[in-house]
């Protein structure tokens, strides 16, 4: 196949909906017919219209997404990333319905980067909202192992998200394209989780680089350090999206009801100001 | 010649037969058999070399009957009770065997009786090739009390007052006979002369199902091997399903045309019967042991057996759920059979406060139906209002620098992690958590802060021990890195 085509920037305010509502159909027939992209495929929204709306709607389901952390210390935060898609892709129905509809979740991690930035714990899982009994872990002793694991996961209907982590590099585009392809032929929702931050191509229909951001406003005066942690806070980059435009937000993610929320002005403008010794001078 | 130490001397233990001509034999002293003929090789002997090898020929004997076990130092013991007629009765697989061995280049002996004691005194000390059934007697009464596998002291006391053949002591008395040189003289002879049953311990355990396929013409290529796999499993099933069982682990044996066997295992998480999906495991199997699966010159014979077999529901199919399960059963007995059991787990939770006992990771093959405990743990966790744990969990935890606190059991303002200094602008804590004061090892008390840096990173950290306890002579505390949040 030939690579993505790259989309014309014509800019919406143009003035020509139809022609660019037609173009977009056009390349999406053209993608569903190279099968990465499953063509009736659900959308996972994220619950922001904002990022939505320039995912179109949100990820697709039958596709791998790469999400990179964006210095190895942020794994954590990409991987509560990973997991909130997972949560809310495996388990819809945990919002007050009964499970019944639970997928199984796979995560498939290199030995490497289980040492180096933790294993998957259960108590924490449950309560991010990834119940740990729909969880299988697998531990690979080389990155071809995990490509290999997570293209027999994603093929597997009864697995709703594959996530895989790497830490080695070198992952080339024909594997990147099988897992899409697996992923477009189960129907399932495949996470690159990669822990070192690269550039090298890959067939995967978004890429994200996520680190972390603090939690709460520093402008609020008194003890900050007695005020408590919030809700995780995470800066996510959009760098590469098939479908539409890149951007970059800040989300926090609401545990209790899975859905992720927009934080805006995380780091006010002129917050810095209030710290200053002499308050007084700049009232 | 081989010599080896024996008490304090160095004697020969072993002589090939170019030796033998010469006049030496086993149990001459290294120093005369050298001075008698200084050319001679002498090679130490290496007993586990020997045990190697006697076990390796006892693989290879398996081709002959599952029911086998080893008699050191040289002797492999066959039941071939009920399948001599597979070889066309027991003087055919009995020949079969030695033209086998003999063509490895070794020099082998065999015999055949009703008894344990009576075929390894035939095959040691009786004529080559001897077959005895129902005539113990005849067969043992020429030759040698040793063959009773008696101790040398009882032989040389029998010797000394003239008893030198099994036949001399048949037809004596037996409680004089008790009495002077033990009971175990007696029950060596009446397990000989299969009076007394004596139990044959299997090298392996014997599987409940076998099915096994010999070639004319060995095979060596992979599709065949499979092919063959299919083949023996579709015999297998029929066996399975007369008894209602189901495969959970299985052997695949191949016999190389060398001698070699070749073993190999494969774990299901339910029971299974359909050959396809026994197939698929093996096809991964083989796939992961690649190059390791060294077909040589081929092998010539294939045994597939069920090493554990458990009741197998006949399944109901296309009822929701059901699928999906047996799905990813599926999944997780071919990501196991390439990777290896133990790397695809499942998380279970254990009733433990302590939080690198609280949850473990069992291998998912064992856990497909097992309880896996997080409902109540989930219980727990709001019951007893527990601050958020950990996303990643460090197994073992890291120690931390230059901690600094503004008050001594205070929580930390900034520490030093991995070479990288954090500074600490947020954090809750502490939760106190005991050590296991019950246990020697369990360590003192720890006290667990959720902390986030400027970047926002957020991180679990104990410190163990407390300042105050210094006074009493405890080591001053230490401050740990547990687990990230997201």
């Amino acid at each position: 196949m030939a690579a993505p085509a790259r989309r014309p920037s014509v800019s919406s305010s143009a003035g020509m909906p139809a022609a660019l509502d037609r173009l977009r159909r056009e390349l999406c027939a053209a993608e569903a017919a190279t099968g990465l992209t499953s063509a009736g495929g659900a959308a996972l929204a994220l619950g922001i219209p904002a990022i939505d709306g320039v995912l179109g709607g949100g990820l697709s389901c039958g596709a791998l997404h790469e999400i990179v952390a964006a210095h190895e210390t942020e794994t954590a935060a990409a991987t509560g990333f990973a997991l909130a898609l997972a949560a809310r892709r495996a388990f819809p129905s945990c919002r007050g319905l009964a499970r019944i509809a639970e997928k199984n979740v796979l995560w498939i991690a290199e030995d490497l980067s289980l040492a180096e930035n933790g294993a998957p714990y259960g108590p924490g899982l449950d309560g991010a909202g990834i119940a740990p009994e729909r969880l299988i872990t697998v531990a690979a002793g080389r990155g071809r192992d995990v490509l290999w694991a997570m293209e027999e996961a994603l093929r597997c209907r009864a697995v709703g998200v594959v996530i895989g982590e790497m830490r080695s590099r070198g992952i080339d585009q024909v594997m990147t394209r099988r897992l899409a392809l697996a992923a477009a032929a189960g129907d399932t929702l495949g996470l690159l989780l990669r822990t070192t931050p690269h550039d090298e191509p890959s067939a995967a229909a978004t890429r994200w680089i996520i680190g972390a951001a603090p939690s709460f406003l520093r402008s609020q005066g008194g003890d900050e350090r007695a005020q408590g942690l919030g809700p995780p806070r995470l800066a996510a980059r959009l760098v590469r999206n098939r479908r539409g435009h890149l951007g970059a937000w800040i989300v926090e993610w609401n545990s209790v009801e899975q859905r992720f929320e927009l934080t805006t002005h995380s780091e006010p403008v002129a917050g810095a100001a209030f710290d200053r010794p002499h308050r007084a001078a700049v009232a | 010649m081989v010599f080896g130490k024996r008490g304090n001397l160095d004697l020969l233990v072993a002589v090939d037969a170019g030796a033998e001509q010469l006049g030496l034999a086993t149990g001459l002293a290294l120093a005369q058999a050298r001075a008698m003929h200084p050319t001679l090789t002498a090679v130490p002997e290496d007993q586990a070399a020997d045990a190697r090898l006697l076990d390796a020929m006892a693989d290879w004997c398996q081709r002959y009957t599952p029911l086998l076990a080893t008699d050191p130092p040289d002797g492999i013991l066959l039941d071939i009770g009920g399948c001599a007629h597979l070889f066309g009765g027991e003087e055919k697989l009995r020949d079969d065997l030695l033209a086998r061995v003999t063509g490895f280049g070794f020099s082998a002996r065999a015999a055949i009786a009703a008894s344990i004691g009576a075929a390894s005194a035939a095959a040691r000390f009786g004529a080559a090739a001897a077959t005895a059934t129902d005539h113990e007697r005849d067969l043992l009464a020429p030759l040698p009390l040793a063959a009773l596998r008696l101790s040398s002291d009882t032989v040389a006391a029998l010797a000394r007052v003239g008893l030198k053949r099994i036949g001399d002591i048949l037809d004596l008395p037996r409680a004089p006979l008790a009495a002077r040189f033990g009971a175990e003289l007696l029950r060596m002879l009446d397990r000989a002369l299969a009076r007394e049953h004596e139990p044959l311990t299997p090298r392996l355990p014997v599987a409940p199902y076998i099915a096994e396929k010999n070639f004319h013409e060995p095979i060596a290529r992979e599709a065949d091997v499979l092919a063959t796999v299919e083949r023996l499993a579709m015999r297998l099933k029929t066996a399975l399903a007369a008894r209602g069982d189901g495969a959970r682990r299985l052997e695949l044996a191949l016999f190389r045309t060398d001698g070699a066997v070749k073993r190999i295992a494969a774990g299901t998480s339910r029971p299974v019967r359909d050959p396809q999906a026994i197939r698929a495991l093996f096809v991964e199997r083989l796939a992961a042991l690649g190059d390791e699966i060294d077909p040589g010159f081929g092998f010539d014979l294939a045994r597939l057996s069920v090493l554990t077999a458990e009741p197998c529901p006949d399944e109901q199919i296309g009822f929701g759920g059901h699928e999906d399960q047996a799905e990813i059963d599926r999944l997780v007995d071919r990501l196991s059979a390439r990777l290896g059991r133990r790397r695809v787990s499942r998380l279970i939770a254990h009733d433990s406060h302590i939080p690198e006992f609280a949850a473990a990771a069992l291998p998912a093959q064992a856990t497909a139906r097992a309880e896996l405990g997080w409902e109540a743990f989930r219980r727990f966790r709001i019951q007893a209002e527990l601050s958020p744990r950990p996303l990643r969990f460090l197994a073992r935890p890291e120690p931390i620098e230059d901690v600094f606190a503004l008050v001594p059991d205070g929580p930390p303002v900034r520490f030093r992690w991995r070479r990288a200094l954090h500074e600490v602008i947020a954090v809750e804590g502490p939760e106190r958590i005991e050590g296991a004061w019950w246990n020697e090892e369990g360590g003192p008390a720890r006290d667990y802060f959720r902390v986030e840096d400027k970047a926002g990173l957020r991180f679990w950290l104990f410190r163990a021990g407390l300042y105050r306890d210094m006074a009493r002579g405890q080591p001053p505390p230490r401050w740990f890195l547990h687990g990230m949040y997201a």
